[in-house]
């Protein structure tokens, strides 16, 4: 089966300064991803490649087995299609309920209408969890855990075979965190999806993830189980995971993949 | 989920086998889709009637046969199925379904939507009256409330001057009126020329041409100059007053600054009011005297009224008092701009549509307002002999 996605020697600039260089990364399918790294070194904007929202000064993105920065405009968007994108803000559009956000792509891409569009869209609203009240409002009364709730909605519309996550439990609160956490591994495991999330929240990274891309000198420096990187003594590595708060994870020894919580 | 690339269009399928016992057997087939929604849409039909009644209640119903694809739209369909034969009192049995597609079915049934989903009531026409006379009241309201304001913290100003916030109001009179002269001065230019050719067109018949000075200064002086320009400024600098405020209260910084004890009518909005009233003026002077310049250019080359000829007679047929007629107006047009572009940026709540929305108002609102204030200084003038 080819590869969902595979990054090769990207690079990123912006001017004269490079994020990426030479990076390559290739997602495990079926699995959740963490993308990690300090601030600036680059996460969003590989985010924004991967969902080819942003052309690459450099390098390769292969897409469901095609090279997603040769092909033309048709079928670009059919890749597009099989991406489900959630930004950090939610960027829900604020003129439109949380029903009708989710029911755009559908109209857009599908042929359905009428009572059975909204019915597909109102069980992506559940499926987010959100209540079924929650349907009719419009973003600006909802609560932030909420709002990313009503995102993934939107992002889950067209069946997404990847689910890209841009700070998905930033500003929750850690029950909301959580929570969050579990829904995306649930939905990773019903759905068969293949999620990467860039992240700096720890239970994030340590429970909610199967492994973890570390961004560092312009590329993906290590690839593995956050237990693993834990282990590793490159600087940056050892800043990162050898803080005392990520040492009380490593201690509980609970990110082996498989026993991570909430999967089945 | 669906393997996209092997769609090869099979439609859906769906057969109960009644067995003489309590096993019944369910098969599927085919593609379970959003490409095959035409037929999904209708398939239980091909179900037997009536099959949520009692009619399977104590059954067990197997769930078998090879599903091509499944996505959620399918999925979603067979949930209704299954969770409807649930409802009739059967056992579904989804063991014989790949554990992928059972683990779909299973997730979707577990928050299956509610059949219809409720719409709020729509209003009558009755409600819509209501709802929108009360809301114009409630606007009506607002700006009585922020003219009482402006008096109350504005009174307190004037006595302690020192206390206004000099550094913003240059600002606001930087972006307000030095930016403003180039639009100001163009389109006052403009009209000027324009007034000149529609007077002279009619004058020149009578070889009348040098009364095109009497039209275009006394109209340009005392009409022209203050309502293009406090048009132009309530377009331009009002409608930015409401997009600045309304932004600040989307992101909060509004409430930031009451927090940190500063006054947001201090900071924001009294040095615009002030701003507004040192520049409006200023730029109906600047557009006079560009408009008066326009209709010099069209008289001289169109109407032979040379510049000589228009200049010397400009004194005679306008004074000192035709100009502050003119001018008088403006502060009070330039309060109503700067109310109504503050007070329409601080009432927005919400998304940044409203943002939008509110400027859009705030400009209508101002351009209103300007006119009929215009049209009431018209009467008062009349009435007082000017």
């Amino acid at each position: 089966m080819a590869p969902i996605a595979r990054l090769s020697g990207i690079r990123n600039c912006f001017g004269d300064e490079c994020v990426h260089d030479g990076l390559s990364l290739e997602l495990p399918p079926g699995r959740i991803t963490a993308l990690v790294g300090g601030s600036g070194t680059g996460k969003t904007v590989l985010l924004r490649t991967l969902s080819m929202l942003r052309r690459p000064d450099a390098g390769q993105l292969e897409l469901f087995g095609e090279d997603a920065l040769a092909v033309g405009e048709r079928a670009q968007r059919d890749l597009r299609r099989r991406i489900g994108l959630l930004f950090q803000g939610g960027a829900l559009f604020t003129a439109l309920t949380v029903l009708e956000n989710v029911m755009l792509p559908l109209r857009e891409h599908t042929s359905l209408r009428g009572h059975w569009l909204e019915e597909l869209a109102m069980s992506k609203v559940l499926l987010a969890g959100l209540p079924a009240d929650s349907a009719g409002k419009y973003p600006a009364e909802l609560s932030g855990g909420m709002v990313k709730r009503a995102a993934l909605a939107r992002a889950l519309a067209l069946d997404p075979r990847l689910l890209i996550l841009d700070e998905p439990t930033s500003g929750l609160d850690p029950i909301a965190a959580a929570g969050f956490d579990d829904l995306i591994r649930e939905l990773t495991d019903s759905l068969g999806l293949t999620v990467i999330q860039a992240t700096h929240d720890l239970d994030s990274i340590w429970r909610g993830s199967d492994v973890v891309a570390f961004l560092a000198r312009k590329r993906v420096l290590a690839f593995a189980p956050a237990a693993e990187l834990a282990q590793r003594d490159e600087p940056e590595l050892v800043a990162y995971f050898q803080g005392s708060r990520s040492a009380e994870y490593a201690k509980l020894g609970t990110s082996q993949p498989g026993t991570s919580r909430g999967s089945a | 989920m669906t393997e996209n690339g092997s769609s090869v269009n099979v439609p859906p399928r769906i057969a109960l086998d009644r067995g003489d016992n309590d096993v019944w057997h369910l098969q599927l087939a085919g593609e379970w889709t959003l490409a095959q929604s035409e037929t999904l849409s209708t398939i239980d039909r091909s179900l037997p009637a009536g099959f949520g009644d009692s009619a399977a209640r104590g059954k067990t119903i197997r769930v078998g046969g090879e599903i091509d694809a499944l996505d959620s739209a399918g999925a979603l369909r067979l949930a209704r199925i299954v969770d409807g034969m649930e409802q009739g009192g059967a056992a579904v049995d989804l063991e014989a379904l790949p554990q992928s597609q059972r683990n779909v079915i299973e997730l979707l049934k577990g928050r299956l939507p509610p059949p219809k989903t409720p719409r709020p009531p729509r209003e009558g026409v009755l409600a819509g009256i209501g709802r929108v006379t009360v809301a114009k009241f409630t606007e009506g309201n607002a700006f009585l409330a922020f003219i009482g304001e402006l008096v109350v913290r504005g009174g307190k100003l004037i006595a302690f001057p020192w206390r206004i916030r000099w550094r913003e109001v240059v600002a606001e009179i930087e972006a307000a009126g030095l930016r403003a002269l180039g639009i100001v001065g163009l389109l006052s230019f403009l009209v000027g020329m324009v007034m000149a050719y529609q007077a002279g067109a009619t004058l020149a018949d009578f070889g009348a041409n040098i009364l095109i000075v009497n039209l275009v200064a006394i109209i340009t002086l005392r009409e022209m100059g203050p309502l293009l320009t406090a048009i132009i400024v309530a377009g331009r600098t009002g409608s930015s007053y409401t997009a600045q405020l309304g932004t600040m209260r989307i992101t909060e910084e509004i409430d930031a600054l009451r927090s940190i004890g500063i006054s947001p009518f201090d900071m924001l909005i009294l040095p615009k009011i002030i701003a507004l009233m040192v520049v409006l003026p200023l730029l109906t002077v600047f557009a006079n005297l560009l408009g008066l310049l326009g209709g010099a250019v069209v008289a001289a080359y169109r109407f032979e009224v040379s510049f000589a000829v228009y200049f010397d007679r400009l004194p005679e047929v306008v004074d000192l008092t035709t100009l502050m007629l003119g001018l008088i107006k403006t502060p009070v047009f330039a309060i109503a701009i700067a109310l109504i572009g503050c007070m329409q940026g601080m009432r927005v709540a919400g998304s940044a549509l409203a943002v939008g929305r509110a400027t859009t108002v705030s400009v209508v609102q101002a351009t209103f307002l300007v006119i009929v204030l215009d049209a009431g200084f018209s009467v008062l003038f009349n009435l007082m002999g000017y």
